[in-house]
Order: C-alpha cells, then structure tokens, then sequence
C-alpha cells in the first residue's frame, strides 16, 4: 500500500498516533523520523530483571565493564547544571521580571506611524508649527553668521559625498548619507573661531533612551537609540514666551477617528518604566542638543517616507525632552517653568527636515491644558538632483558632470 | 638615398650603437652646418631601435614610448589611468601585520629610513607673531571626557562582549577625540578648522621597486619588476587644501642607511595576487583637500599587547606600531604625490609630509613622514640618493587616574 504524503495525510485528518492501521501511514512524519543515517541508536530495552518488583539487580557498575551475567546498569539522567547560549529557551514572558498586566505601547526606531505627524503630535500632546522659529532663523540669516565662501563649501561637500569619497563612480546611499552629515556638522564646526562655545559640545551614539508617559489610560514609551545625538553643557532656551505658551491651552489636538492613536507602536507586556536618558549621572554635557536621524538604507522600500521620519523625529526629540525634564525637576506631572527644548535633523541624504521641540508640560494624561510647542521645516532639498556620470546620447556630451 | 640605404644595412647587423649611428645622422648635418646656411634639422629620419623585434632595445624603445604617453597625458586621471590599467600578479602589503620584524622590510620596500623621536622643529620666522600658548587643560580635559563617555557614561544596549570591545568603545572614542581636537586646535591652525575630516575611507597605492628573474612559467629567466600594492583603511584622517611645510629639505642626506634585504619578500610573508591597481587618497582627483595632514590608526585585535606577550613577541610590540605606521604614510604620501602628477620617472619636486597616530586605545604611538622621491623603480632608481624619512616616538598611555584626576 503506498504510503499517504504528507498533504494527503493531513486531509484525511489524521486519526492520531494508532500505530500502522489507520490508511497504512507511518506513525511520524518524515521530519521527526529524521535521516536514517543521522538517526541516533535506539537505547538497548532495559533487563527482565527489573520487571520484578522489590528485587535489587546486580549490575557491572561498580566493576566499570561489560561483565555476562550481570544486570545492565540504569543511571539517573545527568544534569549538566548549565546550558550553553545556543540552546537556551527564554522563560515565558508570564515569569519575566518586569512583566505587567497592563499593556505598553513602545516606540522604537523601525516604527511607521500609519498618521504620521497627525499621530506624534497627538501622543505628545504637541501643537504643529510651520517653519522654524524666528530665532532660529535669524541666526541663519544673520551676515556674520555665514561661513566665507559658503556656497562653494557646500558644493564641495555634496560632491565629496556623492561622487568623490569612494573609488566606486557611483557611491551608495549607505556611503553617502553618513559622510554628507558628518561633513555638514564639520563645516558648522569650522566656526568655533567665531563662537567657541561650540567646544563645549559632545557628539554620542548607540545612547539607550527609556521614557514612559501616561496618554489618558494608554502607556507609551520610547525605547531605544536614535543614532547619532548632539549633547552640550549648556541648555537650549526656551523660544516660545509665556505668553504663546499659554495660549496653546486653546489648541484642540487633531484626532484621527476611526485609526487608534497606537497603530504603529509595539504592544508589550514585559517593560521598565524608569526613564533612562542614556547617561549616568555626573556625565559632563548633560543637556541633549540636537538629534540626527539618517534614513541610509538603499532600498527605498526600507527607507522610511519623510512623514514617518518626521513623527519619529517628533516622538525621539520628546522622548530626551522628557527623560531630561523629569530629571531636572522630579517626576510629578506639572507644567514646566523653564521648557525644556530639544532639536532634532533628519535625513535620507538629498531631504532634510528639521525640527525644534519644546517641552512646557509633563502633565500629558488630559487632552487640556498647556500643550507643547513643535517648529517643523519639511523637506528642504539640499540639490535637486545628482548625476555622477555625465548624461551621454548620440555621443555627444548632453547632461552634466 | 643609396647611400643612406647602404648605411643602415650596415649598422643593422651588430645591433649595437643605432641610437649613437642615429645621433651621429642627425648631427653630421649640423657638424657641416656652418658651411651649409639652412636646414638644422635632419635630412634623414632618426635611426631607431625596432618597436616588434625580439631584443632588449626593442623592449627599450617600447618602455620608453609607453613612458612618453605619460609624460604627454593631459590630465592626473588619465596619467593615473595609464599606470595602473595593466594588472600583474603583485604583492599586498598589509600596514597592520603580524609578521616579524614587519617594519625593516617595508623599509627596505618603500626605501625609508626610520629616526626615532620627533622631526627638529621648524626656524622661528622673528617677523611673524608668536602663536598662542597651547591650553594644555582644556586639550586633556576634552581628552578625558571623550575617554570617560564611551568607557564609563555612555549606557549601552547590552554589556559589550570583550572580543567586541575594540569596536565598540575604542573606535567611537577615537572618532570623538579626533573631532574635539580638531575643533579645540583650530584656534592654532586656522587650515585644521578648514579641513576635510574622513572617517574610514579607505586609501590605496601601487607601486614598483626592485627586480627579480621570474623562476617558472612561459617567463622563465626573464627580468620582471616587483610590484607592491597597499589597500589601507585608516580610522580617520584629515586632509587640507594646502600642503603642509616641509620637515627637513629634500635632498636631506641622513646618515643611517636603509635596510636591504637579502630575501625575497616570501619570506615576510607576503603573497600575490592579481586585481585592479588602485592609487586612491580617500577622495577623487577634484577634490581641494588634496593634501594629507594626519592619519588615525586603530589596531585590531590581533595585534594586541597581551596577544603578543603571550606568544613571547614583547620586542615586536613597537615593530607593529611602526610597521603600520611607515606602509600607511607611505602609501598616503605617495598617492597625494601622485595626485599631482608625479610618478617614478617624474620624480617629487617638492616633499610631501604627513603625519600619522597609532593606537591601541590606551598606547598612543606619533609618527611623522616626509616622502622625499618616488623613483623606486630598478630603472629610476639608479643614481638616486634621496631618501624617504619617517620618525616615531615610543608609546604613549592614557590611564584612567590621569583622567579622574
């Protein structure tokens, strides 16, 4: 009788392991047969003699040989007291530690929120601003301000970074989005002549950021590292004035009725709640600066949208400003006399979006109230377009180098 | 035109003194040109060795016109496109070795001669003013807060694994050190606030020196020159727009001699392999920071003190600082001189200098190199005296009380 495959097994629904009746197929499947060569030898049966009850056989243990007559030796199975890491199960989450029953929605950085801005700004309790802030702004503006030959400078820079820096003739995005923001931070740097308060600054990485804050009854966090992050000694001031910070408690956070404000975050069971912003105490810039956020994946699909990069430009810039609030002025839900603020670039290499945060509140439980004040500037191209090989047709030279 | 047909015919059978008979046509003429008022130039045609015969001045007069078509090329790619395009079986020569006395034999490769301690400080010029006084504090203090923030406050994910902690910890507080003396020395050096920082791009360079008769194959007995090819990646550098002045003049004798080895370089070992020839410094020819000011090197695991000690190789724990030191300098300088359009048979008009720091994460190692001449190959090295310098000091620690304190 030919033996049933598998597929064929399954649509007979299987009657369980009743021995070889039952249509004639084998008890297990190929899988837990496993290869007949790889297979392990069966254990010998165990002697007759230990079917008598009450009879204590006599064994060739204590001879350490095979000796004829006497009883195969059982032993107790052996318990090594240690598992390598290889095949370590982790407990159920139920006997975990930090296991709770109320559920934590966690932010993390491969999260896409569905809502996008919409979404961040309403976990946060924020009111969306368009365009930087006009301190921000004068100082770029500011003549002084500006590096000499500043155009040329940045020319150099898009060109070392998409054509120049690699042997390859057309670099990769990986390469390029890295070297193009750390060549930008080195031209701001060239002025430290001019404003030497750019000494007293530190750049840090792979830093863990823990902040938990209660949204009405859901519990969000932000949990991990954002990448690179700017900490300086002294902190930001506050841009918004008094008087623009109370006029937020008139602002209505937009709601996005029928989508829950949590799609995109991770459901988790097992969390800490005690904010981490990363450092130890004592640690000498303690004053989050600015956060960079590059999207270098190659693949456009794996590259997050600008909208998804800005919520979570959002989410991270609050997540420090939080961590750091609760750490200067204790953890009960207040509003804040001196607003914390926080900036944050992000990019994927050609788009930048930048971004000023600042904190006036931690009571972030009611929907009223003092909200926090969020300047977004979206999508700044730096260059149109790049072409690193010249635009050849009919032999003739037609784009450019 | 008898005549002249006779006279090569002549000429022809010895196969000796064409280029003399050549000469000899070409300057009859203007022997008898007081007597004759016109024509300086030749009547005749110069009589040349043959391009396709099988003869060494045939070989010659070949070498010689692929060595004019790089003399004439118009730009450094192109010139850089002609001598590297044709791939050989070369030998790699790794900066960060664990052969023994690694760093005699790339001197011997790259004709350096090593001079321990620093390169005599350049004359005070009296008409310029004095520069300010180095603020020796605020160097250590940055120092020790780059030190303390991977090793002590930076909380990471996980603890880091011991085989993970070079690049975990020492390759970030390298990064973070470079950037903030960067940054603190360009009150010194207005160039530095202006340059161009990389962070592990890689740097290569190609190049000939030395002879050997090839042992089998269908080149069997010929003379074939050795080829060398070094592929770098330093943890950081940082390159200028204007070069660096020199540390010694360029036809500087220095008494010591350069080692010479009376082995194949298999010995080291070192092994062949055929791939592209590069010569790269870390950008592109178009780049303005075309000129190198110092190189930050980390060494991997594998040459690690403790590893060394084990393996009872304690005198060969300066011999990798050193090794490292001389083939990436080397390559660096060489390549930044051949980016502007020197090679073996157009040699250095001017000294190329740069400097470079060897780490371990705790033991700092300082070295600088001046790139005297280019001409390392059999043919262009036969009347050169000049030789190229490296100078190092012994290690440097950075202990953790220093920091605290």
């Amino acid at each position: 009788m030919a033996l049933a495959s598998g597929s064929a097994r399954l649509a007979l629904a299987r009657p369980g392991r009743l021995g070889l009746g039952s249509c004639g197929a084998p008890r297990r499947g190929a899988y837990e047969w496993g290869v007949r060569s790889t297979r392990k030898p069966e254990p010998p049966p165990p002697d007759r003699v230990y079917e008598i009850p009450g009879l204590e056989p006599i064994t060739y243990a204590g001879k350490m040989h095979f000796m004829p007559g006497l009883a195969r030796p059982v032993f107790p199975p052996w318990d090594p007291g240690w598992t390598p890491p290889k095949f370590r199960r982790l407990p159920p989450l139920h006997e975990h530690p930090l296991y709770k029953d109320q559920a934590c929605y966690v932010f993390h950085q491969r999260c896409r929120l569905l809502e996008g801005v919409k979404q961040a700004l309403w976990l946060t309790k924020t009111k969306l601003i368009e365009g930087l802030p006009e301190k921000v702004l004068s100082l770029a503006d500011d003549p002084r301000n500006h590096i000499e030959n500043q155009d040329e400078c940045v020319l150099n820079v898009i060109f070392h970074a998409r054509l120049w820096h690699s042997t390859e003739d057309i670099p990769k995005r990986e390469t390029y989005c890295p070297v193009i923001v750390d060549s930008l931070i080195q031209l701001c740097k060239s002025q430290i002549l001019k404003h030497p308060s750019l000494a007293r600054r530190i750049c840090a990485q792979n830093n863990m950021l823990s902040t938990t804050w209660n949204r009405g009854s859901t519990l969000i966090q932000v949990h991990g590292s954002s990448g690179a992050q700017l900490n300086a000694k002294d902190p930001l001031p506050p841009i918004a004035s008094r008087e623009e910070v109370e006029a937020t408690k008139n602002h209505v956070l937009e709601t996005f009725y029928p989508i829950s404000p949590t799609v995109g975050l991770q459901e988790c069971n097992v969390y800490d709640v005690n904010d981490d912003t990363g450092f130890r105490e004592g640690y000498p810039y303690p004053y989050p600066h600015t956060l960079y956020l590059l999207e270098s994946a190659n693949l456009r699909p794996h590259r997050f949208q600008p909208d998804q990069l800005r919520a979570k430009m959002i989410l991270f810039a609050f997540g420090n400003a939080l961590a750091q609030a609760r750490l200067l002025y204790g953890n009960d839900t207040k509003v804040l006399e001196q607003p914390v603020v926080v900036q944050s670039v992000g990019t994927d290499g050609r788009v930048f979006q930048f971004l000023v945060l600042q904190l006036n509140t931690t009571d972030l439980a009611s929907d009223e109230g003092v909200k926090n004040l969020v300047w977004l500037d979206s999508d700044q191209l730096l260059y149109a377009h790049f072409w690193c090989l010249p635009v050849v047709r009919r032999k003739a030279v037609v784009g450019p180098l | 035109m008898a005549a002249a047909r006779c006279w090569r015919l002549v000429l022809r059978v010895p196969g000796l003194s064409l280029h003399t008979a050549a000469g000899a046509a070409v300057t009859a003429p203007e022997v008898t040109g007081p007597d004759v008022a016109a024509a300086p130039v030749a009547r005749y045609p110069p009589l040349v060795a043959s391009l396709t015969a099988d003869s060494k001045a045939a070989r010659q007069r070949r070498v010689e016109r692929w060595q004019a078509t790089v003399h004439a090329a118009k730009s450094v790619d192109e010139k850089l496109r002609i001598l590297t395009k044709m791939q050989f079986m070369k030998y790699i020569v790794y900066p960060q070795t664990f052969a023994l006395n690694a760093d005699r034999w790339y001197q011997s490769f790259t004709k350096t001669v090593f001079l321990s301690g620093l390169p005599p400080p350049p004359p005070a010029k009296p008409d310029t003013e004095p520069a300010p006084a180095l603020d020796v504090a605020a160097l250590r203090a940055a120092a020790c807060d780059c030190l303390l923030q991977e090793h002590f406050f930076l909380r990471r994910k996980k603890r880091v694994p011991l085989y993970l902690e070079r690049e975990a910890i020492a390759s970030p507080f390298l990064d973070q050190l470079v950037a903030s003396l960067t940054g603190l020395l360009s009150a010194r050096n207005p160039a530095l606030a202006a340059a161009a920082l990389d962070c592990k791009r890689p740097v290569h360079f190609y190049w000939l020196r030395g002879e050997e008769i090839i042992p089998r194959g269908h080149r069997k007995g010929r003379v074939d020159a050795l080829r060398y090819q070094i592929n770098d990646k330093p943890h950081n550098q940082i390159r200028i727009s204007k070069q660096l002045p020199e540390f010694v003049p360029l036809d500087y004798s220095v008494p010591v001699e350069v080692p010479v080895m009376n082995c194949k370089p298999d010995k080291l070992p070192l092994f062949k392999r055929q791939y592209e020839n590069t010569i790269f410094i870390g950008t592109k020819t178009a780049d303005p920071h075309c000129y190198g000011h110092t190189q930050f090197h980390l060494l991997p695991d594998k040459l690690k003190r403790e590893r060394l000690l084990k393996q009872n190789c304690a005198n060969q724990i300066e011999v990798v600082f050193r090794a490292n030191a001389i083939a990436s300098l080397f390559a660096w300088t060489g390549a930044q001189a051949m980016y502007q359009g020197f090679w073996s048979e157009a040699d250095v008009t001017r000294p190329f200098v740069s400097q470079g720091v060897i780490t371990d994460g705790k033991y700092f190692s300082f070295f600088c190199y001046q790139l005297n001449t280019l001409a390392l190959t059999a043919q262009a090295d036969q009347n050169n005296p000049r030789k190229n310098i490296c100078w190092g000091t012994q290690k440097f620690t950075v202990t953790w009380n220093r920091c605290l304190s």
